[in-house]
């Protein structure tokens, strides 16, 4: 048996009423890459923080290396050998990378009381070149850099610790296809060198793929540690929900299906920047028109161009063909019941500090009002609560402030506001990002439901997996431009997208 | 036990307005709810209530605007020059649409030109200070008996009444109310429901500005002329109505008309009572400026409370 590096007794952990963390016992060994599982709210974010010394823990205790361990802040955990990368973006984005990387240790690089700038981008050079991540400019503010040149940033913050264990919150997610590979390169190297690795993923083909174990987790609870023989995606799915999921949560069809009436025609569109060139398609009723592409590729771009918020300016038309209006603003699709989710919903979607009720109000505020503009609270209430309860979302109520629900339960916040709606059509940018996977097969659901109905979805998605599984048909973007359109049965396969996406 | 916390925080202006109302009347025997001064109290606070109305939609957003000190200046020099040479119609107008152009100029600045609201309404009350010196110089304009009478109280109180109803029903029953506390809430998330987020906010401070013109004509009413002081010192008096009555810096949700409402009380009754308890006029600043702290801060605490709940 190898040595033990880590272990874990009945570690608990309250906020108020909630028992986030409830009797955890876990053991890691050097050289082992463990996954946690579990849905939104079962405590993996809270096991990992407890671990890496951001927060602390009510009962039980921790050994590391034979030692008691019991880290009072990350700074203590990372002088133990523990470091993290937290899911949600933490670099400072004023200060250059160099300067986020050696963040609190710059006194090394102190010359006449000055901090030597041009050392400190080299040793931040050095630390990309060991652990051999792709480049990013180090010598610029981190303003400039992508989401995932950010990643790789605080990804070197903590490989600079030289951790013995290190803890990767959902880091996965913020990356493309592409850039994927460096993680598990890393993982590769982490076993080689006999170090560990906890590592969060909603993603469970992932999961599944890149772990030696898993930690199922469960209201809290763990409730099952398992070693990765032959461990497939459904097993997972089964622990998690602690019930058989059906198996096939996306569709079950093989063949495109959808109306001939097109709602959406959009024509050579292009943006200045180029970051879009000469983009056509059309989107028919009741159709869900996948949009695929790696990370510079544009989808996201894409969404919000269609629907009107372009940083540059947009070339080219989007026609709603019912009405035959040419739009060129938000307001204007929306007026011809189109909608548009952003990808980052807590930042372009919801208000967090407001009630349910208010967040669920505001895409329906103009159809809710009458002569001079009044509107009945009562009528809001009513379309809240029924969006509320259509869409299965569990709080307390609508008045509750949306800020501390689980990300499952806000997406559906989010998407229930617009579909409430009766909508023509919808642009959905990676609809179920950092959602568990009962509330993913229940976006599924309705999405399939509404698809019935006529309702067409423009789905923008880093997820192969879902554009496959839910699409009638695939177009897939490359350096801004259309570089491959595919018809579901004909041709949708993993390995036939990703060859025309690079 | 969540609902005595939660009604707790709502309550909370309206207990340190009684804590201050019974504070006073002991400092002062009793003197400050005389008639006489309680009349001159309630004069004083519905002036701030006016400008407070129209800046709420602006602090809703999360705006601030600081204009009113030299706006209310400039309106009365207009309407009081214009209503000693021409008539009293022409007079209204011209405090009226001064006050709309100086809120839609600052609503443009700040929305379109990015602008922040407080460093633009902090050069406009400048600016407008100078501009209200070089129409008056250093004469006094007297005003014509037919404006005095906006001080008596059978007119004066119906029309801070019909005012508050109004703004009232446009706050919290219309989809523009709505829109400028989500602004405050999260302004991505409005503008990515289709809203002109741009001309929301060109609107609010429009409404600002229109109610500090209108503001204009009661205070130039109560002081019975037009001078280049006038107004000074106004747009302070108006914030602290709005945060010492609990609404957040931040605006959004927490945005309540009746909270600048109690909050405007609170003001003029912290400075009648001061100096009615005779007190310098120095020290009557410092309590003010502890006292808008304190409450800042119990504020907050008390809301802390009720999010940890």
């Amino acid at each position: 048996m190898a040595n033990e590096l880590l272990k874990i007794n009945h570690i608990h952990k309250r906020f108020g009423v909630t028992h986030a963390n409830n009797d955890i016992c876990m053991s890691i060994e050097c050289g082992e890459i463990r996954s946690l599982a579990g849905e939104n709210g079962s405590g993996k974010s809270t096991l990992t923080g407890i671990i890496s010394g951001m927060q602390t823990f009510d009962e039980g205790e921790m050994i590391l290396n034979g030692q008691p361990y019991h880290p009072e802040n990350s700074l203590a955990a990372n002088a133990c050998g523990v470091a993290m990368v937290v899911q949600e973006l933490g670099v400072i984005t004023g200060m250059t990378g160099a300067m986020n990387i050696f963040m609190g240790k710059t006194g090394e690089f102190l010359r006449f009381g000055l901090v030597d700038v041009k050392a400190m981008e080299k040793a931040a050079n050095a630390i990309f070149e060991k652990w051999n991540l792709p480049k990013v400019p180090l010598n610029i503010p981190c303003a400039h850099l992508t989401m995932e040149q950010r990643k790789m940033v605080e990804l070197a913050r903590a490989l600079n610790t030289d951790p013995s264990l290190l803890i990767l919150d959902e880091i996965t997610q913020s990356l493309s296809h592409d850039t994927r590979s460096v993680i598990y390169e890393l993982k590769d190297r982490f076993k080689k060198e006999n170090r560990s690795m906890i590592i969060i993923s909603h993603d469970l083909e992932e999961t599944v793929e890149i772990s030696d174990s898993v930690t199922v987790l469960r209201d809290g609870e763990a409730v099952t540690t398992v070693k990765n023989n032959n461990l497939t995606e459904d097993d997972l799915k089964h622990m998690m929900v602690g019930r058989k999921m059906e198996g096939g949560y996306l569709r079950n069809d093989n063949t495109p299906s959808y109306g001939t009436n097109v709602l959406l025609d959009v024509k050579n569109l292009s943006l200045k920047d180029k970051k879009l060139e000469d983009i056509s398609f059309q989107l028919h009723e009741g159709e869900i028109l996948a949009v695929c592409g790696l990370s510079d590729a544009g989808i996201h771009t894409l969404g919000s161009a269609v629907f009107g918020i372009t940083d540059s300016p947009r070339t080219g038309t989007v026609t709603d063909v019912k009405t035959g209006k040419k739009l060129h603003k938000p307001s204007e699709m929306i007026a011809c019941k189109g909608a548009y989710l952003s990808k980052n919903r807590d930042e372009e979607g919801l208000m967090m500090q407001a009630a349910i009720r208010d967040n669920m109000y505001l895409p329906s505020a103009g159809e809710l009002s009458g002569g001079a503009g009044f509107t009945h609270p009562k009528h809001i209430d009513m379309h809240a609560q029924k969006a509320y309860d259509d869409f299965g979302v569990k709080a307390t109520g609508i008045k509750q402030a949306i800020g501390r629900l689980s990300g499952g339960n806000k997406q559906k916040i989010n998407l229930g506001r617009w579909l409430a709606k009766d909508l023509n059509y919808c642009i959905l940018d990676c609809p179920t990002r950092g959602v568990d996977i009962g509330v993913k097969a229940y976006i599924y659901d309705v999405l399939k439901e509404q698809k019935a109905k006529g309702v067409g979805f423009l789905l923008i998605t880093d997820e192969l997996t879902e554009a496959i599984g839910m699409a009638d048909r695939i177009i897939v973007l490359r350096g801004g431009r259309i570089a491959g359109e595919m018809e579901r049965g004909t041709d949708f396969s993993e390995s036939n997208i990703i060859e025309v996406m690079i | 036990m969540k609902k005595i916390k939660d009604n707790f925080e709502a309550l909370l202006p309206f207990l340190i307005l009684a804590v201050l109302a019974v504070l006073f009347s002991i400092l002062t025997g009793g003197r400050i709810f005389a008639v006489g001064s309680l009349r001159t109290l309630v004069k004083q606070t519905l002036n701030i209530i006016i400008a407070g109305l129209g800046m709420t939609f602006v602090t809703a957003m999360g705006g601030t605007d600081i204009t009113q000190g030299s706006l209310v200046g400039l309106c009365a020099a207009f309407a009081a020059s214009i209503g000693a040479d021409y008539s009293i119609p022409l007079a209204v107008a011209a405090s009226v649409l001064a006050g709309i152009v100086s809120g839609l100029f600052l609503g443009v600045v700040n929305a379109r030109f990015k602008v922040p609201s407080f460093m633009a309404s902090l050069a406009m009350l400048i600016a407008l200070r100078a501009m209200v010196s070089s129409i008056l110089g250093s004469r006094s304009v007297i005003l014509p008996e037919a404006l005095r009478r906006l001080d008596q109280f059978n007119i004066s109180v119906p029309a801070v009444i019909i005012m508050v109803l109004l703004i009232y029903y446009l706050f919290n029953f219309t989809p523009f109310g709505a829109y400028c506390r989500a602004i405050g809430e999260n302004e991505n998330a409005v503008r990515f429901v289709g809203v002109n987020v741009t001309l929301m906010k060109i609107a609010a401070f429009g409404i600002s500005g229109l109610m500090t013109g209108i503001a204009a004509l009661f205070v130039l009413a109560r002081v019975g002329g037009s001078s280049n002081v006038l107004g000074v010192g106004f747009e302070m008096r108006i914030m602290m109505a709005m945060f010492i009555g609990g609404i957040p810096v931040s605006g959004g949700s927490g945005t309540k008309i009746h909270k600048m409402l109690i909050g405007a009380f609170m003001i003029t009754l912290l400075e009648s009572g001061l100096v009615m308890s005779g007190c310098s006029g120095s020290i009557t600043q410092l309590v003010r400026g502890i006292v808008l702290l304190a409450v800042v801060y119990i504020t907050i605490q008390a809301k802390k409370r009720v999010l940890a709940a």
